[in-house]
């Protein structure tokens, strides 16, 4: 070991992990079959009917030759679509993270601790693998799949147009294309709602932490989906590098109006904003934030349907709304 | 150990009924690692299905009753991960065997002189190139960088080191440590600027076996083979170099060449594991170790019973790390074999050897 200087900076980077799934995109992303800039899911005109031609977000062509009965999910995303599309029945193998709808949670896993099981993905017999991008389903994972001459389908959304499309999708492949057209009707309704209801009100400057660790701030990273959300939501967000990332030096300079604590979703002791607000004003630098002066700490709950691109991820923009502008919804949309 | 024999260094083995006493339980912990590999997994397929599975892949023979995934499971995804585990850890740890008495360091492990590095950094450059995978004899990008990558640093280390006088052990050394570091800085700048890709590249550095396939370790295990089958038979080089270098040059042994031949074998085989499994520590450190402590220094049973034990454990800690849901392999190479170590010195230190 004493051999390899890099092999110690390993546990340093664990945190850098953690938020990975957070961050913006921050270049097209690699893959195996290489891809360009968001490549856009289309479905060939005969949707309908079988055999079907789809292209996913990493740009890969799949030919399904009958309707798939049984589908692996490898992402709580996608398995909520398939589900919202009243295809739960369908699912083979999920994630150990998986917990809505509820009836998934009887579901065999097939990915634990977020990292894949190959073995229990064939065992589960799949006739289609809904994978994620941006490595959240390794490449290395992907290429095995490949090789065993599984179908796979790559779903990574970066924007609500493209959760709108992977919805699409997903519909054309398990034949529920009318489904999820009135899904996707639905969800454009609720956000054209959100954004009526804040249009016109003050936006302010908002910092949503993701994560806090010794002085560095984890945020919505610049152009992110969370970016975006916060935008239609009515704020001006306080934005990070390309992996979300807010140096103190930086935050004090933007100096949020509003603070959003997402990380109050998995930490029990920020839920309380008494609580919330002593231990933000305590970090070096925060104290003289106009947000903490002003009291303006809210603990956010709502950060899983905020974060995961599935069909709730208007549940969380709606959310963020109340958040940001809750004189705007006090009859609650 | 062996005292009795020491009369002529170049042969002071153990008897010959001790040597086929280990070998065979090397041979029997072999078979039985990769009986437990095979035979056991995440997913539930009997006992009795696995094993007709692969005598009726090998022989044709028997009726399928068993459904077509569990046969892929058995032979595509967990064969060809117990082969490359096998082929790699015998490598490794003959590799291990052959720094530590080239340089004559107990703490020499296969990457002391900067195959690892070196492999890291092809290996994280191709994961962050913007193109498409391409392959080539069944190895991707990825393993063919971090092939290429341990390779030449070996290479220029090893150059950088020879002079007029031949190649001081220290030197390799140092300039070895010197190279690694520099590789490491740059492999620490690409990490910090890998962006969506950490993920990719924090799991190769971290090791695992987990992606072999047939196609993928078709290049790499023979490779490993034929390095390791050439060094069992050089370990007459080796033992007239524990004495030193003088000592060995007055037995008649080039040294110069030896450590030549040495030093290129085993570089040959680290690189060609680390191009198919990332960098699995302690394998190449500890196995030689441990087996030395139970049979002594002689590289006529050293060699192949640390290449068996190397394989053996790698194929279990490879077990381990998949029924643990995945685990990096190293961490469980470490935790079977770090206190079996400890027990061992523990042992030699009472028994005053």
């Amino acid at each position: 070991m004493a051999s390899r200087p890099s092999s110690r900076l390993l546990p340093l980077l664990v945190p850098l992990v953690l938020v990975a799934a957070c961050a913006a995109p921050a270049a097209p992303t690699p893959t195996a079959s290489g891809t360009d800039a968001a490549p856009s899911p289309s479905v060939a005109p005969s949707a309908a009917a079988y055999p079907v031609t789809l292209t996913d977000d990493a740009g890969r062509e799949l030919v399904l030759e009958s309707e798939p009965r049984r589908v692996v999910s490898l992402a709580p995303s996608n398995t909520e679509i398939v589900c919202a599309l009243d295809a739960c029945d369908r699912l083979v193998g999920v994630t150990d993270f998986d917990d809505f709808p509820p009836e998934v949670a009887d579901i065999d896993d097939v990915v634990i601790e977020a990292s894949v099981d190959v073995e229990l993905v064939v065992a589960a017999e799949p006739d289609l693998i809904l994978a994620a991008g941006n490595e959240l389903t390794p490449t290395a994972v992907l290429e095995q799949l490949d090789e065993l001459g599984l179908p796979v389908l790559v779903l990574y959304p970066e924007t609500l147009d493209e959760v709108y499309a992977d919805i699409q999708l997903i519909g054309a492949a398990l034949d529920r294309a009318p489904e999820a057209d009135d899904l996707v009707g639905d969800l454009e309704d609720r956000v054209a709602d959100v954004v009526a209801a804040v249009g016109d009100a003050e936006r302010p400057a908002t910092l949503y932490e993701v994560f806090y660790s010794e002085g560095t701030t984890y945020t919505a990273g610049e152009g992110s989906f969370l970016a975006a959300l916060l935008e239609l939501a009515g704020a001006t967000p306080v934005t990070g590098d390309a992996q979300g990332v807010i140096g103190a030096e930086e935050l004090v300079t933007a100096d949020p109006e509003l603070i959003l604590l997402g990380t109050a979703s998995y930490d029990p002791s920020l839920a309380d904003p008494e609580t919330a607000l002593e231990t933000v004003r305590a970090r070096s630098g925060w104290e003289d934030l106009s947000a903490v002066r002003d009291g303006a700490v809210v603990p956010y709950l709502d950060d899983i349907v905020t974060t995961r691109a599935g069909p709730r991820i208007v549940d969380g923009l709606e959310a963020l709304a109340r958040a940001i502008h809750p004189d705007r919804f006090e009859s609650g949309p | 150990m062996s005292a009795t024999t020491a009369v002529r260094p170049i042969a002071f083995g153990p008897s010959l009924g001790r040597s086929a006493l280990v070998l065979g339980a090397g041979v029997a912990f072999v078979a039985v690692a990769a009986a437990a590999a095979v035979l056991s997994g995440t997913s539930d397929i009997g006992i009795g299905d696995a094993v007709a599975i692969v005598l009726h892949r090998l022989t044709g023979i028997g009726p399928v009753t068993w459904p077509a995934s569990a046969e892929t499971i058995v032979w595509e995804l967990r064969l060809p991960r117990v082969a490359a585990g096998m082929a790699v850890g015998a490598g490794l740890a003959c590799a291990g065997t052959v720094f530590q008495a080239l340089l004559r360091n107990p703490m020499a492990d296969p990457y002391i002189i900067g195959p690892a590095a070196g492999a890291s950094l092809g290996a994280v450059t191709a994961l962050l190139l913007p193109v498409a995978t391409v392959g080539w004899l069944g190895l991707g990008l990825v393993q063919l960088f971090a092939f290429a990558g341990g390779l030449l640093t070996v290479l220029v280390v090893f150059s950088i080191a020879r002079g007029q006088a031949g190649t001081p052990v220290v030197t390799l050394l140092l300039s070895g440590y010197a190279v690694s570091s520099l590789l490491s800085a740059g492999v620490a700048l690409l990490i910090f600027n890998s962006g969506e890709r950490l993920a990719a590249v924090i799991g190769w550095l971290l090791g695992s076996l987990g992606g072999a396939s047939w196609p993928r370790i078709g290049f790499a295990v023979p490779l490993i083979v034929i390095s390791f089958s050439l060094l069992l038979v050089r370990w007459r080089g080796l033992n007239a170099l524990l004495l030193g270098e003088s000592q060995a040059a007055h037995l008649g042994v080039d040294v110069e060449r030896e450590k030549r031949i040495l030093t290129g074998l085993a570089a040959l085989a680290t690189s060609a594991g680390v191009a198919i499994s990332g960098t699995i520590g302690f394998v190449g450190l500890v196995v030689p170790h441990l087996v030395r402590l139970a049979v002594g220094p002689d590289h006529r049973l050293l060699l192949p019973a640390s290449l068996l034990y190397g394989a053996g454990l790698l194929v279990l800690a490879d077990l381990g790390a998949r029924l643990a849901g995945g685990i990096p392999v190293g961490i469980v190479t470490a935790l079977i074999g770090a206190p079996f170590l400890l027990w061992l010195l523990r042992r030699s230190v009472r028994a005053g050897r």
